[in-house]
């Protein structure tokens, strides 16, 4: 007995192995991935840095005989906004470099200024080192495919351009093919091992440099926080408002309904059974709307299918109930605020039922991508256009809710079609 | 068989009679929006040989038909079109700006105090605010329908009880017994003595007793109109709120 369970568990360990391995690869290959375009977007930064560095040495030689002074401003200036795109570089692809107070822009204060002098130590690093990490980082990789590929188009290749790539002799024979290959295949291992590490070396004096400072006030940073936070309360409470309505509006009423129907059916119980008998019978329906509604009320609260399958599997699912064929094409990343994706789950079904009912469409797309902080949601049809918000269609709740989380809605629909809607809204996560 | 049949309705006919007896011909239009809801309401009252005028889905509708109609009583739903605030509060004003002799019976989803105090601020006779739930407990609901047509008060319980929360902390009203604050409450539902006394199987004049204590402890001169009592009790309670 002892046997086969061993070699099964032999083979799952194997398994367990080969599954390891392959995660290791496919992980340090991204990070690779990742670490190539942040180097190369440093390169952005860094390539106008190194101008920059020029043109000041140049302001500041010439300041010795007056010149200069008049000229100071404009490449300080062009230091501040160059700090501030690196800034929101590094907090595309990190933890936010929080900004301090905007330095001054005249001369004298500014020499004294702490924040123009961090700046200005960013930017001797980051004009070299930062440069020199960046070609690097982009020219590796491309040394490391050609070398590794070496082999497959050297024959093809006349004499003179046969140079390997540490500039050391020609390769002219089958062995010294395959040693450029052996060489490729380090530089594959060297971008794997160290571009992660470069990336990091790169960034550092941005990140160092460039952030509020403890002495900074970060009061400015604190109204801005306070701002949006108020703005994403206040879409709170039009949303619970909207969910009082429905509860006091539509189920209690029903209810209300269901005991008001029930005291006149027993007052009317001993003198007209029959008639007693048909008030029950209403009693029952009104209740059943009242269950119906509450389905309704909490499903639009958070579909519990977005807590299942998140929003792609959300959206999918709707598309594939639709009577009209469906593409759909989802690419949110991350995932956004709950009412936020509940939202664009509402959307999204809504506009499927307008088009299954009213468009006589033959095909319709669903896109939703996330871009800047937004999520952005697009439905198109290909029938007979001229929809119309008041036409009875559930765009104007729909529209009330995209307005509480501050998001926007655009309806295109011509006579004749196509009909497309377009929705934004802040992912708010 | 016939026979017992015939005999047992027309029982229950009197049976229901001696209730409807005091409402019946009563004149009454309906304004809710919920037209299940409506319906429901109009063919309670109607079974229980009431004269629904008219209904309405909204306050325009309801003003409007009060106008053409003069019904004894109007009952107004609070929450109705266009923003389903407190449009049948302000409607429930207008109605009786234009004609103070209106009875008015105000049926809300949920107790919003100020709504209470809006609507009887301008004098409480022929007034009510009642929870809609109150409506399913037909004989009740029927009994404050009476009080509000013949120029008495219906104040449901859960309003009082809201008054009283707010205005516990306020010494004056420390000083009523417990006993003595279940007669307030009692009175500011708007139920006369002997009523009171039913409920609360006393004796009438045990409660007698306990009013003038009650008015003697909240320095307010005892009168015998039904309608003065709430109002004085509302207002006292109101300027607590207000106060506090």
């Amino acid at each position: 007995m002892a046997g086969p369970s061993e070699a099964a568990d032999a083979t799952t360990t194997g398994a367990d192995w080969r599954s390891g391995l392959t995660d290791t690869v496919v992980r340090s290959l991204s990070a690779a991935r990742a670490a190539t375009g942040e180097l190369a977007s440093g390169l952005g930064t860094a390539l106008p840095a190194l101008l920059l560095l020029l043109w000041l040495a140049v302001t500041a030689v010439t300041s010795v005989v007056g010149v200069g002074l008049l000229m100071a401003p404009a490449p300080l200036r062009t230091l501040h906004s160059l700090a501030a795109r690196e800034r929101a570089r590094l907090g595309r692809r990190g933890p936010e470099v929080v900004a301090p107070e905007p330095p001054p822009t005249r001369l004298r204060p500014a020499l004294v200024d702490p924040t123009t002098r961090r700046e200005l130590r960013w930017l001797v690093r980051h004009a070299t080192l930062g440069l020199a990490l960046g070609l690097l980082g982009v020219l590796l990789p491309l040394v490391a495919v050609r070398d590794t590929l070496f082999p497959l188009y050297w024959k093809f290749m006349p004499g003179n351009m046969t140079a390997t790539s540490v500039g050391y002799g020609n390769a002219h024979s089958w062995p010294d093919a395959l040693a450029v290959a052996m060489l490729g295949l380090g530089w594959v291992f060297i971008v794997l091992g160290l571009g992660p590490g470069m990336a990091r070396l790169q960034a550092r004096p941005g990140r160092q440099l460039l952030a509020a400072g403890p002495e900074t006030d970060l009061s400015l940073r604190i109204v801005e926080l306070t701002a949006t936070r108020a703005a994403a309360l206040d879409a709170h409470a039009t949303e619970l408002r909207r969910i009082e309505r429905s509860l006091h509006d539509g189920t209690q009423n029903r209810i209300v309904s269901v005991t008001v129907l029930l005291g006149a059916a027993r007052r009317m119980v001993a003198r007209d059974p029959a008639g007693a008998d048909a008030l029950l019978e209403r009693a029952q329906s009104a209740a059943e709307q009242a269950l119906a509604e509450l389905r309704t009320v909490s499903r639009s609260i958070l579909p519990p299918v977005l807590a299942d399958r998140g929003l792609a599997g959300a959206l999918s699912g709707l598309a594939a109930n639709c009577a009209v064929p469906c593409r759909i094409d989802v690419d949110v990343p991350a995932r956004c605020a709950a009412s936020v994706e509940a939202t664009a789950y509402f959307v999204v079904a809504e506009a499927l039922t307008n088009i299954a009912k009213h468009s006589g469409a033959e095909h319709a797309t669903v896109t939703a991508y996330s871009r800047g902080g937004r999520l952005v949601l697009c439905v198109e049809d290909d029938g007979r256009g001229g929809a119309d918000e008041d036409g009875g269609s559930g765009l104007t709740g729909i529209r009330d809710r995209i307005a509480a989380h501050d998001g926007t809605l655009s309806l295109t629909s011509p006579t004749g079609g196509p009909t497309t809607l377009k929705v934004e809204l802040p992912c708010g996560a | 068989m016939e026979h017992d049949r015939t005999d047992t309705g027309t029982n229950a006919g009197t049976d229901a009679g001696t209730n409807a007896g005091t409402n019946a011909g009563t004149r009454i239009v309906i304004a809710e929006d919920d037209a299940l809801l409506r319906e429901g309401l109009a063919l309670l009252l109607r079974a229980e040989g009431l004269d629904v005028v008219a209904t309405a889905g909204n306050p325009d509708e309801a003003l409007a038909a009060i106008d053409e109609h003069k019904p004894d009583v109007a009952i107004l739903d609070v929450r109705m079109p266009p923003t389903h605030t407190d449009e049948g509060i302000v409607a429930a004003v207008e109605a009786r700006r234009r004609r103070p002799d209106l009875a008015v019976l105000v049926l809300s989803a949920y107790v919003e105090q100020s709504f209470a105090t809006e609507l009887l601020g301008g004098g409480v006779g022929g007034l009510g605010y009642l929870l809609k739930e109150r409506v399913g407990r037909v004989e009740e609901f029927l009994d404050a329908l009476h009080r509000v047509a013949s120029g008495g008060t219906a104040i449901d319980p859960e309003v009082v009880a809201q008054l009283f929360t707010r205005s516990r902390q306020d010494s004056r009203l420390e000083r009523l017994s417990p006993r003595e604050r279940d007669v307030l409450a009692l009175m500011a539902e708007g139920l006369g003595n002997t009523a009171i006394a039913e409920r609360l199987v006393v004796t009438e004049g045990a409660v007698h007793k306990h009013i003038r204590s009650i008015f003697a402890k909240l320095d307010l001169a005892p009168t015998d109109r039904v309608d003065r009592r709430v109002a004085a009790v509302l207002r006292y309670l109101e300027d607590l709120r207000r106060l506090g």
